[in-house]
């Protein structure tokens, strides 16, 4: 069902724009001072990641099963391997338990341009 | 309750979601987040509309509010975002970092997560620390944005109304973006428009419409009891008690129709206890005798037969289905195509041509053969999403409408739905479209079912009744048994509503089309199914919610057949007409540019009947169909002033009196002619059911319903069966002779009712052999049109004066007319 709609141009008010950018600037700089007063202590570190993330079918990384299995890769997952996006796997926590869920990337986004280097070396070798 | 038609349905549920987006409706799970404040708890999603940043970012930068949650149908889950490290939430310190080695992600907090040393020594790359919040928007891969088309159906908030509203949800956490707009109690409402920006804005305009009319309908019909009513006692064929009694009506009243429920009691008295019972009524005799079916048939009073009470019980149904298509139609993206939707309205879209195979031959088994102009309707339609025909009187639109629906039935694109907003019109178009050879089902409303159809084999539940199958046995025992005992053991009852049900179904199913009214197609028996095509008749006569609820069940194509020069919806709200209420979706869609396919030839009138209508209706375009000879009225000797003409303007003067209830108006000279006219009509052999009376005031046709039964010369059962009514209650019909009686006589007043071009259009194209026209020409001749009609009738010497036996030209002086236009 595709349908030509002849669009209007979105006209955004400048002022609007500058305002807007104002008032998310000055949340973000607030978010930033808080944090610095609050957390004055370094916090301890706890970002090991979990070794099932490692395990799973072949060698290839890529291929690892996340938990949430099939069901969350969305219709883009037909493009990997061709290929514009990158499969990832992001690690979210659920109280103190590590979730582990599978996401598509595009391969320009600075996120997995390590990943892709290594890809390429690994591919030259 | 069985008679409580759809009281436990909620309309436009289907589409409604809670995660929609709260300032564009967007409900795409993978576009939305919830704001995660416990306070607000609000979804957003995450496109820009006509705003700088994305609606999730524009909320959370409005509100300061700094938390939010995924949906559980987003890739991720449902997960508060916050930091993998520290679990900080605030969305503007977040970002993702992934492994050095690793295809693994995680979101990290910019301060201090981001700045800890030691966390560069691990497996991690800090140095692509990438923000979740980028260009004012949530990372797209994350949270999608929704595609172009989504954002087009969307409703179009501006960065004014988003201000507005997050300023309103501080005092009312609840409010949405129609109760920024709400007019205040005495306001007028906003009235209709020609385009809309989104299905929202459509909703807003009308749902108030549609509200202020359903208050007066309910206010007008609740205020009708009658008291002091005399009842006659009968039992129907179902076993279930009938009463019948006289239920007068006045202008601008109640008209009662079958299926309407009105509530029956009785105080009591020394003897009886007081009792009352709620009923359908079933028939409405010409004599205004009304036939209720009660519900109970325990403790009836059926030996007392004076002193009953009358109210009506009024029914939101119709009114709140309107409502939920209108809601259907804005959340649920699915309930019209792309298509239709940015049509209905009136954006511009690219003509899209329906590619379907296009039968040889554009006629269909069982009707008459098509002419030129039905062909070509039929052939167009059939290749357009949206299309209208717009049919004159006597034009055939039926027989075209009928061959359509075969032609969808027979493109293999699923079961077609036909509606209208009449059950006249239903009925008539049921049968036709079954002579085709489709299987149809006439689904009537519940409390309409013990109402007689001219259709009757083709409704659903005489279908149920008389389904032939031994799996039904078991249904059809119930059924016997409660026929029989009136009501069924509760555990039965059940058992008999679930066959039933089942069984409604399967027959709906097996259809290749089904039929009934707009109203009727927000039937719950029909929530579940879905229809690509649909054709409304009639439908300049329902408004534009009325049409709304039909399209809303998946429409890909759509025609709607009507006739924008014929009286358009009744609307008894004044407030709610001013505002546009009345005009159809079919003059809407006129007024946008979509040219309707005019069907050309009539097949109704005497050739000289129609030349009046054609010229000024329909640009001179309407051609006849018949032949003079074909409506030469043999052995009638009636005094048509000019031979092979039968048409005149008989001028009375008269004078115009209020009637008796004050409400309307009576003519008593007018009346007195017509009964003249009658006779003669009746003398030279022409049947009683062949001729017609029209009169627009409801005191005039009951005075001369009366007046010819008291004083006709010929026996008063012949005057009791010619039917004398309103212009509005003849649309859709024909009559071969047709008598009206203008009845408005007054030098200073206007001409009311006869104002409206539209009325004038119906009034004049009833007869197919000839017409009496008795009216005041000096009042008359103030209308434009009017005088124009005047003076066609004058030039053709069909404008006289004298008893009726020697008729003579008239030279009445005709005024000038005022240059008012409607
Ligand atoms: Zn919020
Ligand atoms: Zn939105
Ligand atoms: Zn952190």
């Amino acid at each position: 069902d595709s349908v030509q709609v002849r669009q209007k141009l979105v006209e955004i008010d400048p002022k609007e724009e500058e305002e807007f950018d104002r008032e998310l600037r000055a949340l973000v700089q607030e978010s930033l001072e808080s944090r610095k007063v609050e957390l004055r202590a370094k916090p301890t570190i706890n970002m090991m990641i979990p070794m099932n993330v490692f395990e799973g079918p072949g060698k290839d990384p890529k291929i690892v099963e996340g938990e949430s299995g099939e069901d969350t890769v969305d219709e883009e997952g037909g493009s990997v391997g061709g290929s514009n996006k990158v499969r990832v796997k992001v690690i979210v926590k659920r109280g103190n338990k590590q979730q582990t869920k599978q996401m598509f990337i595009p391969q320009d986004c600075s996120l997995v341009q390590g990943t892709k280097q290594k890809e390429m070396a690994e591919l030259e070798e | 309750e069985e008679t409580g038609e759809d009281d436990n349905y909620e309309f436009g549920k289907g589409g409604f979601t809670e995660h929609a987006c709260r300032y564009c409706g967007v409900q795409n799970p993978a576009c939305v987040v919830r704001c995660n404040i416990p306070s607000c708890r609000k979804w957003f999603c995450n496109s820009r509309g006509n705003t700088s940043g994305s609606h999730i970012v524009n909320h959370l930068v409005r509100a300061k509010h700094k938390e939010v949650c995924l949906h559980k149908d987003s890739p991720l889950g449902e997960t508060i975002l916050e930091c993998y490290n520290c679990g900080c939430r605030n969305v503007f310190l977040l970002g993702f970092i992934s492994a050095k080695t690793e295809s693994v992600v995680v979101l990290l907090c910019r301060e201090p997560c981001l700045s800890v040393n030691a966390l560069k020594d691990m497996n991690w790359d800090l140095s692509q620390w990438c923000p979740l919040i980028d260009d004012r928007c949530f990372l797209q891969w994350l949270v999608k944005v929704p595609s172009e088309q989504e954002q087009l159906r969307a409703r179009q908030i501006s960065a004014q109304q988003i201000n507005k509203l997050e300023e309103l949800w501080k005092t009312n956490p609840d409010a949405s973006l129609e109760d920024l707009e709400k007019p205040g109690v005495d306001d007028e409402p906003q009235p209709v428009v020609l385009k809309y920006e989104d299905a929202y804005q459509y909703q807003n305009v009308f749902a108030p419409l549609i509200k202020l009319e359903a208050d007066y309908d309910k206010m007008m019909k609740e205020s009708q009891s009658k008291d002091n009513v005399t009842i006659r006692w009968d039992i129907g064929l179902n076993k279930k008690r009938v009463a019948y009694f006289i239920f007068p009506k006045e202008d601008n009243e109640l008209r009662l129709v079958p299926g309407d429920e009105l509530r029956l009691r009785y105080s009591g008295d020394a003897s009886h206890p007081a009792w009352q019972s709620v009923g359908h009524v079933i028939k409405l005799t010409a004599q205004e005798e009304v036939a209720l079916e009660l519900r109970a048939s325990q403790g009836v009073p059926v030996d007392v037969t004076h002193g009953f009470s009358v109210d009506f019980v009024w029914k939101s149904t119709s009114f709140d289905r309107m409502q939920g298509a209108m809601k259907t139609f804005a959340v649920d993206e699915t309930s019209v195509s792309g298509y239709i939707y940015h049509h209905l309205l009136g954006h511009e879209v690219e003509l899209q041509v329906v590619r379907n195979t296009l039968p040889r031959r554009f006629g269909a088994p069982g009707l008459p053969e098509l002419n030129a102009s039905q062909v070509f309707a039929v052939k167009s339609v059939l290749q357009k999403p949206i299309s209208l025909i717009q049919g004159p009187p006597g034009t055939g639109k039926t027989v075209t409408s009928a061959a359509i629906v075969y032609h969808m039935a027979k493109q293999g694109q699923g079961q077609v739905l036909v509606c209208a907003p009449s059950n006249v019109a239903v009925d008539q178009l049921s049968e036709k479209i079954s002579s085709t050879g489709l299987k149809v089902v006439r689904l009537c409303a519940k409390s309409r079912e013990a109402v007689m159809s001219p259709v009757e084999h083709l409704t659903l539940h005489y279908q149920v009744r008389h389904l032939d199958t031994s799996e039904k046995s078991e249904l059809h025992k119930l059924q016997q048994l409660k026929d029989e005992q009136g009501e069924l053991s509760s555990s039965d009852e059940k058992k008999f509503k679930a066959l039933k049900r089942a069984t409604e179904r399967e027959i709906l199913q097996s259809a290749d089309v089904i039929c009934c009214t707009c109203v009727g197609a927000g039937d719950p028996r029909l929530a579940n199914f879905r229809f690509r095509q649909v054709l409304i008749d009639e439908s300049t006569q329902a408004t534009e919610p009325e049409c709304l609820i039909p399209l809303v069940l998946g429409v890909k194509q759509v025609v709607l057949v009507g006739d924008h020069c014929q009286l358009g919806p009744v609307i008894m709200c004044k407030k709610a007409a001013r505002a546009g209420l009345a005009q159809s979706l079919f003059e809407r869609l006129v007024l946008l540019g979509l040219k309707p396919f005019r069907l050309q030839v009539q097949y109704r009138m005497h050739p000289s009947l129609s030349e009046f209508p054609s010229n000024s209706f329909y640009e001179g375009t309407l051609q006849n169909g018949v032949t003079v000879n074909e409506r030469q009225t043999t052995g009638i000797d009636f005094p048509w002033p000019v031979p092979n003409r039968p048409m005149f303007f008989y001028v009375q003067m008269g004078q115009e009196e209020i009637s008796a209830s004050g409400t309307s108006y009576l003519n008593r000279t007018e009346a007195a002619n017509v009964e003249k006219i009658v006779t003669t009509f009746l003398r030279s052999g022409v049947i009683p059911s062949q001729i017609g009376v029209i009169t627009p005031y409801e005191g005039q046709r009951a005075y001369i319903v009366n007046y010819m039964s008291r004083n006709g010369s010929l026996r008063q059962q012949l005057y009791k069966e010619i039917e004398v009514a309103s212009v509005d209650s003849f649309q859709g019909r024909e009559k071969d002779y047709i008598i009206l009686s203008c009845v408005r006589s007054n030098e200073h007043q206007g001409i009311g009712f006869l104002n409206d071009p539209r009325r004038l259009n119906v009034a004049l194209t009833r007869a197919r052999y000839g017409i009496v026209i008795l009216g005041n020409p000096k009042v008359l001749s103030k209308q434009p049109l009017w005088n124009s009609l005047l003076t066609h009738y004058k030039e053709h010497e069909c404008l006289v004066e004298g008893p009726l036996n020697n008729l003579k030209q008239s030279m009445v002086q005709f005024q000038k007319p005022k240059k008012i236009y409607y």
